[in-house]
């Protein structure tokens, strides 16, 4: 099997260009995850893949199986693509209960009953559900319908199954639970997928690539750790994670690192700006990656702890200082009242 | 079979069917004498014939008249009766509610008959009142009767749209105005009725469009007085030169679908701004029902005393009538009473027909053009093309054609075309006709289930493999399957009760009720004619009664 590869695709609806000349590799066996803001694009994309929407530029194949190339005039119908879809709202067809959903794809296909039958109770036994072939959708907890959705797009064995934020309907405990139940599906299937969701811990837990989609162009892309630890925007570095952001005037630019200052003080961290010295900058830090310390120091700002936060497994400090606010993570609360703040300098990003 | 040739066929077929007619008509009234002649020639002088009668500028006048007048008297009311309906506490609501419905569901000319034999001259209720009082104190046979009687009959027309309005309309402003210390009335007149404002011009614009399709009332009850409207113009000028007089009557049908088209073209407009204001604001909120106090039996007496002289009265009127040898002073009901009108009726093998054929075209036809409404539907859904816009206004074009008109055309395409001759004495005309005259009230009950169906659970469908015509087949048709059902009894219902659009294709082989109806009133059948009307209702009720209990939306 070859990879799927999307070439600089472009995409209008209506008057506005909605995907800007995304191109994207999902290689056999491979989770990518597409992430994004909400209305960044990530639907698009997906319906464009999968033939429901049509570009205006750009390709989109997997080896010799050209789906879509502007420059040679081809556009293969959604229904020759062979792809598996699972949609954001399952879209199970309620005229029809679970078995029948799911056989359908085989159907078209023109696969014998016998086999329809095999392979239908083969892929509900493992998405879990061989007692409920005969259930209409309808019947089905939001959980299970979304398991059914899978199945009907895995079972005919398409070469890429596209998820569209398969999790988001369901509630904070459950979906926590899918997040992990899907992957294991995906890779013991050896199954290739790209997943959309807008949540960047379910990307990074799901995906062995993260697509990092930022108004309908590619912001990063990425292992989930590159894109954590290693941003290469200020989209990317505060889209990941919790961020604090300090303003403040960059000093210098040396080699990999750029020193700004903030309150009179100079904050030393990585260097991902170009600027001039004396030109506004942002750094960035990760909430876990701030310490406390008692004395003053380099890349330390004194600022107040207003109350500490109880968050169960930890504690949340907000420290404040005019108009910044630093939060940070601590094993145990501290007193309110003044503290010096690190920043340590690996762990900053300066914008 | 690619969609794309689906697509351009049905379109194809779609606008022959609605065109050739037109096309026809038009092109007879620039003859000289009928099509089929080989002497007709090309010329105006048909249009300067008809434009010479007084005759026809009297009926174009009564016509105006009548449309205005109805519209009038059936706004204000059907806006109220709304407001009343909708917003406040009247009393058995929901009861009321289906038998506001029933003028729209029974045949005009049943309840122009029921009319008749209730109040006309010797009607029984006249006679009631000369035995009480001494005289009668009304004239039925009045163009003013005629206009009161058109516009209480259409108040049901403005009321649903109304209605349907104000369902959609939050009531925080109409609370907002309570608290400032507006009563019921002066919350109705000064928020809720001008905020559905646009639902009401709309109303309005149709009543005033169906004064100019009115048929059956006219020809029963402005008969006596040889008040003409455009429609019973047409109708008499059949003979009026001894031949047949086509190019005539062709011009006659040019003038009234003038008028007619664009008063459709001026509803397609309005009706798309109403919903437009409906659904800006609309919250769908759960509405809270305005406490009338003692004023609610007011207003539950008014709609009592409405219901009661648009359906109480016509429709006891008939039944009764069909069930007594007959009436006057001094005769006692009792005396007089027997079955033998409809005895009568099976004596008459072209009424058994009739009565065969109208169950037959409600049943068999319904499902037959409900479902050619479905193909049409079927081929513009999803279709991502101007030419869906070609079709919109190809289903706006019969509306234009009253019942009659678009059967008297009909009627001259299959003695044009050839081929098409030895139908035209079968029922295959009737069912065309009507499928042709009430393709846009099919096509919007069908299109509005089909905008129901979520476009993801086709893409599923194309994504798992199928093709397009293959995604209709296997999710959207059996999507919608409960929609077409309800759209066959609606359609039922509609086709039952058609009696304007058979009357020129009536003949033997093509009897149903309600052109039968009009021929025998013509001949002063009234002992028949009263049975054939009472079993005309009873099919509608029982129709009105199947749809009720499986919770069809009487309103498409
Ligand atoms: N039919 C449409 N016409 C015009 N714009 C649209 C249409 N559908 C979606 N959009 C716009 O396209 C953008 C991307 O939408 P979508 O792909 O659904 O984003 P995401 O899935 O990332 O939230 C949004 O800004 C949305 O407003
Ligand atoms: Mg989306």
């Amino acid at each position: 099997m070859a990879d799927l590869k999307v070439k600089d695709l472009r995409l209008r609806l209506g008057d506005n260009e909605i995907l800007k000349g995304v191109s994207l590799d999902v290689t056999p066996g491979q989770v990518v995850a597409l992430l994004g803001p909400s209305g960044s694009g990530k639907t698009t994309l997906l319906r464009a893949i999968a033939g429901l929407e049509m570009p205006h530029a750009g390709s989109i194949a997997i080896g010799d199986n050209v789906f879509y190339d502007a420059g040679r005039g081809i556009e293969l119908p959604a229904e020759k693509r062979g792809l598996g879809l699972v949609f954001q709202s399952y879209a199970l067809w309620p005229h029809r209960n679970v078995f029948d959903n799911v056989a359908y794809g085989l159907k078209l296909r023109g696969t014998s009953t016998l086999e329809i039958k095999g392979r239908v109770d083969k892929t509900l036994a493992q998405i879990g559900l061989g007692a409920l072939a005969e259930r209409f959708p309808h019947q089905l907890s939001g959980g299970q319908q979304q398991r059914v959705a899978i199945a009907r797009a895995l079972v005919y064995e398409p070469p890429v199954i596209l998820l569209d934020e398969p999790l988001s309907n369901l509630d904070a405990k459950l979906r926590e639970e899918a997040r992990a139940w899907l992957r294991t599906l995906i890779v013991t299937l050896g199954l290739s997928a790209i997943h959309v969701t807008h949540d960047q811990v379910e990307a990074m837990a799901i995906a062995d690539q993260v697509v990092l989609l930022d108004a309908g162009t590619v912001a990063q892309v990425g292992p989930p750790t590159e894109l954590y630890n290693k941003p290469a925007t200020l989209f990317a570095a505060e889209f990941m994670g919790s961020n604090n952001r300090l303003d403040g005037t960059l000093v210098e630019v040396n080699g990999a690192s750029a020193t700004m200052q903030v309150f009179g003080e100079r904050i030393t961290g990585q260097a991902h700006t170009k600027a001039a010295p004396g030109a506004k900058t942002v750094g960035i830090i990760r909430l876990e990656r701030v310490r406390c310390a008692t004395a003053p120091g380099p890349n330390r700002l004194k600022m107040q702890l207003k109350a500490p936060m109880y968050l169960g497994e930890r504690w949340e400090l907000v420290f404040a200082r005019e108009q910044l606010t630093v939060r940070a993570y601590a094993a145990a609360p501290l007193e309110p009242g003044e503290h010096y703040v690190e920043f340590p300098a690996d762990a900053l990003w300066v914008f | 079979m690619p969609i794309i040739v689906y697509r351009f066929l049905v379109l194809g077929i779609t606008a022959l069917a609605v065109l050739a007619p037109i096309a026809l008509v038009v092109y007879q009234s620039f003859l000289t004498a009928p099509f089929f002649d080989r002497a007709a020639r090309l010329s105006l002088s048909a249009y300067s014939f008809v434009f010479a009668e007084e005759d026809f500028w009297q009926a174009l006048w009564t016509t105006a008249a009548i449309a205005g007048g109805m519209a009038a008297i059936a706004v204000p009311l059907g806006a109220l009766l709304a407001f009343l309906m909708v917003r406040t506490d009247v009393p058995g609501r929901q009861y009321l509610e289906p038998l506001i419905l029933i003028p729209i569901f029974v045949s005009a000319v049943v309840i122009a008959f029921g009319y008749v034999v209730a109040v006309g001259p010797v009607g029984i209720f006249s006679t009631l009142a000369k035995d009480v009082l001494g005289f009668v104190p009304w004239n039925l046979y009045s163009l003013f009767s005629l206009i009161a009687i058109a516009g209480l009959t259409h108040v049901p027309h403005v009321y649903l749209y109304s209605a349907a309005a104000l369902r959609g309309l939050g009531t925080d402003l109409e609370e907002a105005a309570r608290v400032s210390g507006a009563n019921p009335l002066q919350v109705a007149l000064n928020v809720s009725l001008p905020m559905i404002g646009p639902a009401i011009l709309f109303a309005g614009v149709l009543v005033f469009f169906l004064g100019f399709e009115l048929f059956g009332l006219p020809l029963v009850l402005g008969d006596p007085q040889d008040v003409l409207v455009l429609s019973t113009y047409l109708f008499k000028l059949t003979n009026k030169l001894g031949v047949p007089s086509y190019q005539l009557m062709a011009v006659a049908v040019v003038v009234i679908i003038a008028i007619t088209a664009p008063l459709v073209f001026m509803q397609r407009l309005l009706l798309r701004q109403a919903q437009r204001y409906v659904s800006v604001r609309g919250k769908g909120l759960k509405t809270q029902a305005l406490r009338l106090g003692p004023w609610r039996w007011v207003a539950f007496g008014t709609i009592v005393f409405w219901l009661f002289i648009t359906v109480v009265v016509p429709l006891t009127g008939i039944t009764l009538r069909s069930f007594v040898v007959s009436w006057g002073q001094g005769v006692n009901l009792l005396d007089v009473l027997t079955f033998d009108h409809y005895r009568e009726l099976l004596d008459y093998p072209n009424v058994v027909r009739g009565i065969v054929n109208t169950l037959g075209i409600g049943v068999i036809g319904g499902a037959v053009s409900v479902a050619c409404y479905t193909a049409i539907a079927l081929a513009v859904h999803r279709w991502n093309s101007g030419w869906t816009r070609l079709v919109d206004y190809l289903v706006m074009v019969p509306r234009a054609m009253p019942g009659l008109v678009a059967g008297l055309a009909l009627l001259w395409v299959f003695l044009f075309v050839a081929f098409l001759s030895p139908l035209r004495s079968t029922m295959v005309s009737i069912w065309l006709a009507y499928s042709i005259v009430w393709l846009a009230y099919g096509m919007r009950l069908v299109s509005g289930t089909l905008l129901q169906v979520g476009p993801e659970l086709e893409e599923a469908a194309r994504v798992s493999g199928a093709g397009d015509l293959r995604v209709k087949r296997d999710v959207t048709v059996p999507l919608i399957k409960y929609g077409m059902l309800a759209s066959w009894l609606l359609v039922f219902l509609i086709f039952v009760r058609e009696y304007s659009t058979g009357i020129y294709l009536l003949g033997p082989g093509t009897e149903v009720i309600g052109s039968l109806l009009v021929s025998l009133w013509g001949t002063g059948a009234i002992d028949l004619v009263s049975a054939l009307s009472v079993v005309n209702v009873m099919m509608i009720g029982v129709g009105l009664a199947v749809a009720v209990r499986l919770g069809v939306r009487l309103h498409g």
